[in-house]
């Protein structure tokens, strides 16, 4: 296996929400990296903090939410300490996001073409104008996108058009790291492929590294090279694509997997059925957090929190059933690395 | 439950639900230059000449993606949208010929559950409330036993412990319960068909297993049949027995879902079942999708509406409608060339 | 069939409730009040505070007597005395030739007694032919005659003349002109200075003030109330219907509703109260008519809205009749603005009854109620200006309660906030 570079660590990350109810602790120190040039899915039912997580490393929690802790390391420097200007620097050139909502995260008054040369004379004021109409022209070519389409308004343009102007828009700059945060769940399934298409062909043309957040796992089967999986707030597994899928770990991505539908005739006939809801996080559940879902819970599950430990090459996992703990009565799982 | 004697009777149609040459198209308003201009009416035509039946016990899936026609068409079948041409008949029954009143009281026989739980409850009413409606209003005289019936119905569904939830509100309980409440209303009156709008599709992932096995055992127990709409191929195997896949307010291909999904004879529809992501990343699709975007329904291409998106198309196609064919036992199709798929796997 | 292979044969249920979700029902509905406290912050505090007022408020206006301490009618002390401010005495000058005599022995009918015009010797008059009269033996009556006079040498020289059989004055009216009249004497205090004053001072007939504002409580309630309710029965099944029906009733009615709305407040209310007339009730009806087309136009919009909803679809589908859709699923979903609207609207519906008496409009002149005080008082801002303040402080109070608790009442009540 070739080494990765790293793109952006993340260290020990949290996020809470203060509500009337309390506060909710949405993303609970957690700890991952992402490397150059690869596609990861981060993967995850709703409410265990994944979208949360997405938004987090561009900073763009707004209140009643927060950071409550953590680094997020880009480049060598960390971005909590970054001022408000190199923030601004930072989203759009290093970092860029695409949200499911196409519609709402362009300006309906302003062209395709308005709003590419936009993001280019707001990050690169001194670009003048023909020259990045020029550069958006090339990119929304590469997009897929006909030129004709540059001077329509989003409201005149499809769903799978708009998703594709809102990567045009982070590729324009040259962003490093684009994060998707549930960018094709409101598309159609035709629609929804050709993009992931699209996004694997801009990964292997220009080198940039993709986060694709969903609660989509067929998709995150598809498309990425590695899987992380949140669970409440924690990151629960992470590892490449392949053996995660072929050999799961913790018992939620165990479940989980088993649960999905696959179209295959043949294949998963029986789902699996996961008892319980995902837990209200204003009250999670003690030690860790899967345990009153989990099927091989034991005594130790509910007592201590395990820590995301890498039992494998290139394989975290954060289960009480691979690590040692003198309280621990059962046997240690162990895993061929 | 009450009243199950007109289920098994042999008088009977083997359909329950009869669609001939359905079209429902919805007027584009017009502006008022237009008025002056005396432009022509154009129509959404959502649903352009669709005919199928369901047998009593199935579960037919209507699968599509946007603009196919899916959700119109199961609304027209039972009666929440009036047709714009064709007939639909439900046990025999010709709709459109009914008084409001004589529909109102068959929408006992054949309930919704719709895709948004938490926007089709009622915020003001308690859940033990909303899933007595149906009792109250088709079932008056028994008003004494509703409270069990209901509190039956939702240990049923697994709203357990019935009584505590029963006074409860939408908006104190999960998804996946609302989900649960909105099925044991429209399984409260009995009724023999039950129209499921994407039911599960805004429930979590893990949850929605649990709620696809809770409707087939419902629908086994309670001899119900299900038109079953959905975007999403991958679940409709888990419960659809027969499924037809529509394209711009057509069907474009109909039958027994693992024939459909084994053979499938419409260039469309194997697009479709390729693009559907596999949970397994060593089958990772490797056909490209078909060029272009679902076109505007308001003018449909000409023959078959497919046509500017399929790889296989020659001068036929935008000429002549094709019509639907059964090729194989049970399996129709409406393309000209589908022959030659019969005997290639596209898949 | 399908292959979905359980491993239990029940179908499967889902998990029990959990916990502080269990623990959120034990709390009683008074505690669950007390914790919304911390929920709902400032907007709690005010709604607890207007409604401590309000409910004080409605306790004054059904009990009035319990708080008056006179009779709002009754003249009770001289005119225009200040707030506090004790009643003066008064003194009973006779002919120094009548000898050693009380005021008894010239309260007959036959007898004079003067007074200076507008002094407030004539009310000390009456109290104390009041009094002769109420401890006298049966059969008895005094009823002296009353002679004013412009100044005090006019009326002393009347009563040397003797014209008049006694005259009565405060001292301060006395000052020094007794000594001038060596044929006059001074027989002492007719009435005593009083003890203590009027908490917010007399009018100038001599009503209390403070007891006529507790007892206008009243009147301003009354209408007030039953105003608004009348508006909302009217207002709100109006709005309903037309939003739900639709077409050409629809159309009409908003015209009409419009129209009304448009009309300035207190001028639609003058026209109406003044072609039906006096009475209370006509007061009622033109305040009430004034705030239909308010109720109408917000159910109106609301049930438009509410009308699209999935939920009422899904009634829709079960079957539902219509009149059941408005009663159990539109009208529900409704009603916390209604509740809001009718507290605001009673606060406005008091000011605008103050209005109207204020004008002259509708109550019968000596009612104890705010806009009547507050006309008579006009003239006296410089003199007495408790005379106008008071009841202009209660009519403010008031209404400001009511829109406090209607206001505050808009966030707590909005259905979206949940408990999750």
């Amino acid at each position: 296996m070739t080494e990765h570079k790293i793109l952006m660590k993340i260290c020990d990350l949290s996020v809470t929400y203060t509500t009337r109810l309390g506060q909710v602790s949405a993303v609970d120190k957690v700890s991952f990296d992402i490397y150059k040039g690869e596609i990861l899915g981060l993967v995850g039912e709703s409410g265990c903090g994944k979208s949360t997580m997405g938004k987090a490393l561009m900073r763009m929690i707004q209140p009643p939410g927060q950071i409550t802790g953590g680094q997020i390391i880009f480049n060598g420097e960390d971005i909590m300490t970054y001022n408000e200007n190199q923030m601004r620097d930072f989203r759009g050139r290093k970092v860029s996001m695409i949200f499911q909502d196409p519609m709402t995260s362009l300006n309906p008054v302003q062209r395709v073409d308005e709003h590419i040369v936009e993001a280019i004379q707001v990050h690169e004021p001194k670009t003048k104008v023909d020259e990045a109409l020029e550069r958006a022209g090339t990119l929304v070519r590469k997009l897929g996108i006909q030129k004709r389409r540059m001077n329509s308004y989003p409201h005149q343009l499809s769903g799978g058009m708009r998703q594709r102007v809102m990567v045009g828009l982070g590729l324009v700059l040259n962003a490093d790291l684009i994060v998707a945060d549930e960018a094709t769940t409101s598309l159609d399934v035709i629609v929804e492929a050709k993009l992931a298409d699209q996004l694997r062909d801009i990964r292997d043309e220009f080198g940039v590294s993709l986060l694709v957040i969903t609660h989509n796992i067929a998709l995150v089967a598809e498309l990425s090279d590695r899987v992380a999986v949140m669970y409440a707030g924690h990151l629960v597994e992470i590892g490449n694509v392949e053996p995660i899928f072929d050999n799961p770990l913790h018992p939620y991505t165990k479940g989980l997997l088993r649960s999905i539908p696959n179209i295959k005739l043949n294949e998963n006939e029986d789902l699996y059925k996961m008892a319980g809801e995902p837990p209200n996080l204003t009250h999670p559940p003690s030690g860790c957090r899967f345990h009153p879902r989990c099927p091989n819970a034991m005594p130790i599950c509910q007592k201590y929190e395990p820590e995301l430990v890498e039992i494998s090459s290139g394989r975290l996992v954060k289960c009480w059933l691979y690590l040692d703990h003198p309280e621990k009565e059962q046997d240690t799982i162990e895993v061929p690395a | 439950m009450k009243d199950n004697g007109h289920k098994n009777s042999e008088n009977q149609n083997e359909y329950l639900v009869e669609i001939k040459d359905l079209r429902k198209w919805f007027p584009v308003p017009t502006t008022f230059i237009g008025q002056i201009f005396n432009q022509e009416r154009e129509y959404v035509r959502a649903v352009d000449g669709v005919s199928f039946n369901i047998r009593r016990g199935e579960v037919l899936g209507l699968a599509g993606e946007s603009g196919s026609g899916k959700t119109t068409i199961g609304r027209v079948s039972i009666g929440l949208e009036e047709k714009t041409e064709g007939e639909v008949h439900f046990d025999g029954i010709d709709l459109s010929k009914l008084p409001s009143e004589d529909l109102r009281k068959l929408r006992r026989r054949m309930q919704v559950i719709f895709q948004d739980p938490l926007a089709s409850l009622n915020p003001r009413m308690s859940l033990g409330d909303a899933i007595r409606q149906g009792l109250e209003i088709h079932y008056p005289e028994t008003a004494d036993q509703h409270r069990d019936i209901v509190i039956e119905i939702m240990e049923k569904v697994g709203l357990t412990p019935a009584r505590f939830y029963y006074n409860k509100f939408p908006h104190q309980i999960s998804g996946g319960q609302r989900q649960r409440v909105v099925i044991a209303r429209a399984l409260v009156t009995n009724p023999d068909l039950v129209l499921a709008d994407e039911p599960i599709a805004m429930a979590d992932v893990s949850v929605r297993a649990l709620l696809l096995d809770l409707m087939v055992k419902i629908k086994d127990e309670l001899n119900l049949t299900y038109l079953f709409i959905t975007h999403d191929l991958a679940t409709a195997k888990y419960i659809c027995d027969r499924i037809a896949i529509l394209y711009l307010g057509k069907i474009v291909e109909m039958g027994d879902l693992r024939e459909v999904y084994g053979h499938p004879l419409h260039p469309y529809t194997n697009a479709l079942l390729a693009a559907v992501p596999v949970p397994d990343p060593h089958e990772r699709r490797k056909e490209p999708m078909p060029k272009g975007e679902i076109p505007n329904p308001i003018h449909p291409p000409s023959g078959c509406r497919f046509h500017p998106r399929c790889p296989y198309a020659k001068d036929i196609c935008s000429e002549e409608e094709p019509i639907l064919r059964e090729l194989r036992p049970g399996h129709v199709v409406a393309c000209h060339f589908a022959e030659m798929f019969l005997d290639k796997k596209l898949s | 069939m399908k292959n979905m292979k359980n491993t239990e044969e029940s179908i499967p249920t889902s998990e029990e409730a959990p916990q502080w979700l269990l623990d959120l029902d034990k709390v009683g509905f008074v505690r669950k009040l007390f914790l919304a406290r911390k929920w709902y912050g400032g907007d709690w505090w005010f709604v607890a505070i207007s409604g401590v007022l309000l409910i004080f408020i409605i306790i004054v206006g059904i009990f009035p007597q319990w708080f008056a301490p006179y009779d709002p009618r009754a003249e009770v002390g001289p005119s225009l005395l200040e707030p506090g401010e004790p009643p003066a005495s008064f003194k009973l000058i006779t002919r120094a030739e009548q000898g050693d005599i009380e005021f008894r022995d010239i309260a007959n009918r036959g007898n004079n007694v003067g007074f200076i015009i507008g002094s407030d010797a004539s009310q000390a008059f009456r109290e104390a032919v009041d009094l002769l009269n109420e401890t006298a033996p049966e059969g008895v009556r005094y009823q002296p005659r009353q002679q004013r006079y412009e100044n005090l040498s006019e009326g002393f020289d009347s009563l040397a003349a003797g014209e008049i059989d006694g005259f009565i004055a405060s001292p301060d009216e006395l000052g020094d002109t007794l000594a001038d009249y060596p044929e006059l004497q001074d027989v002492g205090t007719l009435r005593e200075e009083g003890e203590r004053g009027f908490i917010l001072g007399t009018n100038q007939i001599g009503q209390d003030v403070f007891s006529r504002i507790i007892w206008g409580t009243r009147i301003a309630l009354i209408v007030g109330l039953s105003s608004a309710i009348v508006s909302l029965l009217i207002g709100v099944p109006l709005g309903l219907i037309s939003g739900f029906t639709g077409g050409p009733f629809d159309r009409i009615l908003t015209l009409i509703m419009d129209s009304l709305y448009s009309f300035p407040g207190l001028i639609l209310a003058i026209s109406i109260a003044a072609v039906l007339g006096a009475g209370i009730g006509n007061i009622i009806v033109a305040i009430a008519v004034l705030y239909i087309p308010t109720y109408f136009r917000i159910v109106r919009g609301q049930t438009l809205s509410v009308k699209e909803e999935l939920f009422v679809e899904a009634a829709r589908s079960l079957g539902t009749p219509k009149l059941k859709i408005l009663a159990k699923y539109i009208l529900p979903n409704v009603i916390p603005s209604v509740v809001i609207i009718f507290s605001v609207n009673v606060g406005d519906a008091i000011l605008t009854e103050a209005g109207l008496s204020f004008l002259g409009f509708g109550l019968p002149p000596d009612t104890p109620d705010w806009g009547i005080d507050l006309a008579r008082g006009q003239d006296y801002v410089r003199r007495a200006w408790w005379l106008i303040t008071y009841p202009g402080l209660m009519v403010t109070l008031v209404t400001l309660s009511f829109s406090m608790l209607g206001e505050s009442l808009s966030e707590i009540l909005n259905p979206r906030l949940t408990e999750q």
